[in-house]
């Protein structure tokens, strides 16, 4: 079970800082920094600047993501902003706008 | 549009910050909440509130229902229900609620402002007011 939840009811409106993981079911407008997986699942809003270890996005995202290993955009996500990640998958059904660093 | 149930969802499940976080801004909503970490910011609630052991609290205004700490709080904490400081609590602030205990163990300096019913003994003042409202009480 993951360290930080913000659960579906939860708005967080600031920075939210973690050398652990998250999961966001609630709204989080800020910024959104973690040392492990963060899952922003279906139904989250997040309008934020994600950094991580890892991301799986089933809901909404609005901001740029740097993630060190790997991004999963996952079916029904609605992802707008840059993402810069070592791996990306974006499912059929995903909706993404921006760009994708893959640091080639 | 197809439902897509490919992440757990966490209905019905608390809000946590975890013993690694920190928040910075402000936390509102529906849904009970665990602070296991540190926040910095007003946190208003329609729920339970657990500030747990080792968890830190600096806000202006706190706002919940129950709330039960073990943890430190700095600031003022408005609840609708019961509050409770539990042995290694550490409060700097004004609290109110509609009962309020505070365990043996527990570090307190503010205001408390709670209502009970006074003992007949000490109701019996000019004022007939079956209500109490205790001026400034400091535990340490």
């Amino acid at each position: 079970m993951a360290s930080t939840v913000i659960g579906a009811g939860i708005t967080v409106e600031g920075e939210i800082t973690t050398d652990e993981d998250v999961v966001v079911a609630g709204t989080v407008r800020g910024k959104l920094s973690a040392k492990e997986g963060v899952t922003i699942e279906h139904g989250a809003t997040v309008e934020a600047d994600v950094s991580g270890g890892s991301l799986v996005v089933a809901g909404a995202l609005t901001g740029n993501v740097t993630v060190t290993e790997r991004v999963d955009l996952q079916q029904g996500a609605r992802v707008i902003g840059n993402v810069k990640a070592a791996r990306v998958t974006i499912a059929d059904g995903a909706q993404f706008k921006g760009n994708v660093d893959m640091d080639v | 549009m197809a439902q897509t149930r490919t992440v757990t969802r966490s209905e019905g499940r608390e809000a946590r910050i975890g013993r690694g976080a920190r928040v910075r801004g402000r936390i509102h909503g529906d849904g009970d909440l665990v602070v296991e970490g540190h926040v910095e910011g007003d946190l208003a609630i329609r729920g339970d509130l657990t500030i747990a052991e080792g968890a830190s609290v600096t806000s202006k205004v706190v706002e919940a229902q129950t709330v039960t700490i073990a943890g430190t709080l700095e600031g003022d904490l408005a609840a609708s229900g019961p509050v409770r400081l539990v042995a290694g609590a550490r409060v700097r602030g004004n609290l109110r609620g509609s009962a309020v205990a505070i365990d043996d163990g527990a570090r307190f300096s503010g205001r408390l402002d709670c209502e009970f019913e006074l003992p007949p003994e000490l109701g019996g003042t000019s004022r007939n007011e079956s209500r109490g409202r205790t001026g400034a009480a400091t535990r340490r």
